[in-house]
């Protein structure tokens, strides 16, 4: 046998056969759970760590986020959803009761549409007279 | 030979198993790992530190830190090779602080323990006894090693990554350590 293994082999069975104390076990287990219960204690999951902590949560947690963004913003002005479409093409009562108005009133909602817009524009200019007639009006406007 | 390698296998399951539990807060399984690897670690400190009070010190601290990450502990290696290499480092650091405050390796050879028993430890002391004084005339660096690697059984590459050295350097440690203990050994027995 090799010098070198002579050594490596006496190392080897020199290897020191020590037993722990019964207070030393006691004091390192007392300590150790103590450190086991700090631990614990410190990284005690809240609902959002145990959500950021897996991906899929973390995407699921995403999604239900917009879809409340989107469901809150289409219940949250329910009246604006439905405003009628008659007078949201023109701004002034001239506007309202040009061709192209009323053609655009006309296509989205009919004559129904179009009488609304109408009266919308004559809320705002005032009081229509009786003998006034929309072809009238609409001679007046376009200049015809 | 497959019967030991089938042997080692549920060993090293059970281990896994065991830390797996203690990672959920069991202290059931922290205290069977203490109860493994205990013993162990203590011959480790007293081999290196050649004190066997302050070598209790590094063991108690060395599980109480390894206690404080349950729920985050990761084992890459084996768990032995783990506390070893905690072993190692922490009495490195006690034999700095040692050396600081300049107390020399045979003053501090009174062994002293909290082992309740005093046959035990006198038993203790006279198997632990021998190699110690031996391997205390060879370097700290040098004994780490050899320790590590022929009563840890710790690839040099493992001592390599515990220690921040390169392999070269742990293997020349290593043969450097070796023949100044034969050195040693044979001036003894010319005398």
């Amino acid at each position: 046998m090799k010098p070198e293994k002579n050594i490596e082999e006496f190392v080897k069975s020199e290897k020191p056969h020590v037993t722990t104390g019964g207070a030393m076990d006691e004091r390192t287990l007392t300590d150790s759970f103590e450190a086991m219960d700090e631990t614990i204690r410190a990284n005690k999951p809240s609902a959002a760590g145990t959500i950021l902590r897996s991906r899929a949560a973390r995407l699921a947690a995403a999604a239900v986020i917009i879809v409340a963004v989107g469901l809150l913003m289409v219940y949250r002005n329910p009246g604006e959803q439905q405003q009628p479409q008659t007078v949201s093409a023109a701004k002034s009562p001239v506007e309202m009761m040009t061709t192209m108005s009323l053609t655009i009133a006309y296509r989205k909602g009919g004559m129904e549409a179009v009488e609304e817009q109408y009266n919308e524009a004559f809320k705002l200019i005032g009081p229509r007279p009786e003998s006034l007639s929309v072809k009238h009006i609409l001679a007046e406007f376009n200049g015809t | 030979m497959a019967v030991s390698l089938i042997g080692r296998a549920n060993l090293m399951i059970d281990e896994k198993i065991l830390v797996w539990k203690f990672n959920r807060g069991s202290k059931d399984a922290f205290q069977m790992l203490y109860e493994k690897y205990k013993d162990d670690l203590l011959g480790l400190a007293i081999t290196l530190l050649r004190d066997r009070s302050l070598a209790e010190d590094v063991v108690h601290d060395v599980f109480v830190s390894f206690a404080g990450t349950t729920g985050s502990f990761h084992l890459s290696g084996t768990l032995k090779g783990y506390l070893s290499t905690c072993v190692a480092n922490c009495a490195r650091d006690r034999n700095r602080l040692r050396s600081r405050r300049d107390v020399g390796l045979d003053a501090a050879e009174g062994m002293g323990s909290d082992s309740g028993d005093p046959i035990e430890h006198v038993i203790d002391s006279e198997q632990s006894g021998r190699l110690t004084q031996l391997l205390g005339r060879v370097a700290y660096e040098q004994r780490e090693v050899i320790v590590l690697h022929l009563h840890q059984e710790m690839r040099f590459k493992e001592i390599a990554e515990a220690l921040g050295i390169s392999i070269n350097t742990a293997q020349s440690r290593y043969r450097y350590g070796l023949d100044k203990l034969r050195s040693i050994i044979n001036s003894m027995v010319t005398k």
